[in-house]
């Protein structure tokens, strides 16, 4: 189950919005494009980017978040995190996150911390349950 | 070591910040943000009652 997918199953009755936020491995940060994690990266063909330096403005956190979309083709709207991380730091988001939030804006699944329990198939289930309980969805 | 350094940074802001992160059952932080070109804002509590929202948080590396 890749994001992709959870998209085509759902985007009919649940929205969804990609949140762009701090980088994770930036060159100039916990670099992962050198070592054994660039080799697991090549070996996986992540479409993830190696060669991304962390932004300093917002300017260029909205250039690089359009370099993501466009290459990671979730099909997935981004939204870009301001520069003091709000969105990010209410969220615990970073490096990665996923959560559904019921009708009456609640949560309903928060994932743990990323990237360990980043699992789309959770968020399935979750939004599987959520809509067989929902009335009217 | 620098590799170390940056790992333990990413471990004190996790634990930094998830204490007070949303959980089951609590009110999602509102939020407005814009897009990649500054357009089409969004407004996390304009789908109160209107959809459930997915949250897909990430970057590009």
């Amino acid at each position: 189950m890749s994001l992709q997918d959870l998209y085509a199953k759902y985007h009919q009755q649940v929205q969804f919005l990609s949140i762009y936020i701090r980088e994770a491995h930036p060159v100039d940060g916990w670099w992962f494009g050198r070592g054994p994690m660039s080799f697991l990266l090549k070996l996986s063909r992540s479409r993830v980017a190696t060669d991304v330096y962390d932004p300093v403005t917002i300017e260029e956190r909205r250039a690089v978040a359009g370099q993501c979309q466009h290459a990671l083709q979730y099909g997935i709207h981004t939204y870009v995190d301001d520069m003091d991380d709000a969105v990010n730091k209410a969220y615990a988001a970073w490096p990665t996150r996923l959560y559904l939030i019921g009708l009456d804006g609640r949560v309903e699944y928060a994932a743990g911390l990323g990237p360990w329990d980043f699992h789309p198939a959770k968020l399935d289930k979750a939004i599987e349950t959520y809509l067989a309980n929902t009335p009217g969805e | 070591m620098a590799l170390i350094s940056n790992r333990q940074e990413a471990t004190d802001w996790q634990k930094k910040h998830d204490v007070n992160a949303p959980k089951v059952g609590d009110f999602a932080p509102d939020f407005e943000l814009l897009d990649s070109n500054s357009e089409n804002p969004v407004r996390l509590s304009y789908y109160q009652g209107k959809r459930p929202v997915a949250l897909i948080f990430g970057s590009f590396t």
